[in-house]
């Protein structure tokens, strides 16, 4: 865990970067910094480790006073991740990776061997290990940034936009890396982000700053989204704060309609039979081929088979139980009958949700804070 | 006849390769005072050099050191030496010093000055000591440059030991000044032609320096950039 009970700092010319910080990351979690350019989040991160010393206040690291600590000793059991790497680029990715078990007196052959494992957790193939820093994709080193700071397994990770210098592709693939490597490691993480994005999706907890180092709201995502403290969070969270909201919501007891749902072998007769303007047509046991509007099964013949038909696609579907209502309303709405396809974890065909559906269970979720992140 | 044709005359003159104070003996001695020269630039040079750009600040003392010592004349400087301590080692030592130092002193600073400022902070907060981060990050990280200073000093100070000889030193100046005074050209231009090969020599010595001492992760990034 680590505390900050009013914490200032306060720059030689007089700029208050952190201004009186009271706040607390729980031990295991992941707490991201998020808010506007030069609102302090990089000095409050820096203070941590003490690359930036205090100039009031106290932080508590697993309840020891980080200023009471030799710097040195203190750093070596806190990782440290930032933007561009700061790879060493005259040392070899496993050396690299080496740097804390090495200093902290690890024999070379051990600490390369632990280098190799950190590469492989972090997603590398350890054969990279052999490279130097510039002989690797910007990703690549971003990931090996990770992996040197997790080398020596400390309790704390610091991470200061370490995705921000990569494209959105990568960025999103290294985001879902961090997310499944917290799961496994849980590590105390405090990330810096401009991206509230980012944030919403990475962060247990979020604290979203204002300009000149204060803090506006901390919470779980969710709170920021649902339930913003005042203008400037609204503001800052964007306008489309409704539909990230979705992704806190889960799909597990839908109403799914099956009614419109028909194999490949069925006639058009059973089709019409339905009443449904469009019917979805299914394969191999399940699986969804298209959908099929009624103008076009009046034009068929009542014995045709639904498979001989074209069928138009149904772009994509959402699992249910595992993808977030916001992932169900994407697919309502990039379907050509306006209803969301609901698969199971084998990706057969669970039903179809249409916006009234949707609509009601984004109230009844609403109302009652239901949680199930799509993680 | 050519200046070549005096210096090659000369050199291949078999009997000037035997015998005291012939060519080999000379060229030792010239290249013991730059080797003795060059050592006590680095010493002092390049420790200056990089706990300033450690530092980062003192680029001005840095500036002003190099510019201030560039400004002294060698030959001045040994004149001067050699009326005050009459003739002691430090009229012919210090002048090739004074010339040796200024370019490791300015690439030891910029080279070290320049490391890219995340590397410097991962390796603070990796948590090394101050002296781990100079020794195992920034020096390795300078070394290209600390290295182009040396070559350039090394040059200089070559093509310059030649001074020795006017405080009645060895090194191949002995012959250029000898030759001078007794008007004879051969020995002048050929003097004059070793200390050109020499410094040539000086010049390669780098070059395969580099390639064991600039860490492999550095060398493919200075061709690219
Ligand atoms: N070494 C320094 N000396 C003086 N002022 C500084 C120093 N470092 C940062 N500041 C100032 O302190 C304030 C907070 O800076 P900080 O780097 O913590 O912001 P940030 O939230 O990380 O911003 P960004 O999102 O742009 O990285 C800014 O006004 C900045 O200009
Ligand atoms: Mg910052």
């Amino acid at each position: 865990m680590i505390t900050f009970e009013r914490v200032t700092k306060r720059y030689a010319d007089g700029t208050v970067a952190v201004d009186a910080l009271d706040l607390e990351v729980p031990a295991g979690k992941t707490m991201v910094l998020v808010g506007p350019s030069g609102c302090g989040k990089t000095t409050s991160l820096r203070m941590i480790n003490r690359l930036v010393e205090p100039t009031e206040g106290r932080i508590l690291v697993d309840g020891r006073d980080a200023l009471r600590q030799d710097p040195v000793k203190l750093r070596r059991g806190i990782g440290y991740v930032i933007q561009q790497t700061g790879l060493f680029p005259h040392r070899t990715i496993e050396d690299n990776v080496a740097t804390v078990p090495l200093l902290l007196g690890a024999r070379r052959a051990a600490a390369r061997g632990r280098a190799r494992e950190l590469l492989e957790l972090v997603g590398l193939d350890p054969a990279l290990g052999r490279r130097y820093p510039r002989q690797l994709s910007g990703g690549q080193q971003q990931r090996v940034g990770v992996a040197r700071a997790l080398a020596a397994d400390p309790p704390v990770l610091l991470m200061d936009e370490p995705f921000s210098a990569v494209d959105p592709v990568v960025r999103a693939s290294l985001q879902d890396e961090l997310i499944r490597l917290q799961t496994e490691l849980r590590k105390t993480v405090v990330l810096v982000t401009h991206d509230v994005e980012e944030a919403i999706k990475v962060g247990d907890q979020v604290a979203l700053y204002r300009p000149h180092g204060t803090l506006a709201q901390v919470g779980e995502p969710e709170d920021l989204l649902g339930a913003p403290a005042d203008d400037y969070v609204r503001d800052f969270v964007g306008f489309d704060r409704g539909i990230r909201r979705l992704s806190f919501f889960g799909t597990g007891d839908l109403d799914l309609d099956t009614s419109p749902v028909l194999a490949g072998d069925a006639t058009v007769a059973d089709a019409v039979s339905t009443g449904a303007p469009w019917v979805l047509v299914t394969a191999d046991g399940g699986r969804p081929t298209g959908w099929v509007p009624r103008h076009r099964l009046d034009a068929a013949g009542s014995a045709t088979a639904l498979r001989d038909l074209a069928a138009d696609h149904c772009e994509h579907t959402f699992t249910a139980g595992t993808d977030s209502l916001r992932a169900a309303l994407d697919a309502a709405v990039l379907s050509p009958a306006g209803q969301a396809v609901a698969v199971d974890g084998a990706g057969k065909t669970a039903g179809v949700l249409g916006y009234e559906q949707i609509r009601a269970a984004i109230a009844a979720r609403a109302a009652d804070g239901a949680r199930g992140k799509d993680r | 006849m050519s200046f070549f044709s005096w210096a090659w005359g000369w050199i291949s003159n078999g009997a000037n390769w035997r015998g005291p104070g012939d060519i080999p003996q000379q060229i030792l001695a010239h290249l013991e005072y730059s080797g003795l020269a060059l050592l006590i630039a680095v010493v002092v040079a390049v420790p200056l050099g990089v706990a300033l750009g450690h530092s980062g600040r003192g680029s001005a003392v840095v500036t002003n050191l190099a510019n201030a010592a560039r400004a002294i004349p060698t030959l001045g400087l040994l004149i001067l030496l050699t009326v005050l301590a009459g003739f002691s080692p430090l009229a012919w030592l210090l002048p090739l010093v004074v010339l040796g130092i200024p370019p490791v002193l300015v690439n030891a600073y910029e080279g070290v000055a320049g490391v890219d400022p995340d590397v410097k902070d991962a390796a603070r907060g990796a948590g090394m000591t101050t002296r781990q981060q100079i020794l195992r990050v920034e020096v390795p990280c300078a070394m290209p440059l600390i290295l182009t200073g040396l070559r350039t000093s090394a040059v200089f100070v070559v093509a310059t030991a030649t001074i020795a000889a006017y405080v009645g030193l060895g090194g191949l100046g002995r012959f250029i000044v000898d030759g001078l005074a007794s008007s004879q050209y051969g020995p002048v231009a050929g003097g004059a032609l070793l200390v050109v090969g020499l410094a040539i020599a000086v010049l390669i010595l780098f070059s395969v320096l580099s390639r064991v001492l600039v860490p492999a992760g550095l060398r493919g990034s200075e061709r690219s950039e």
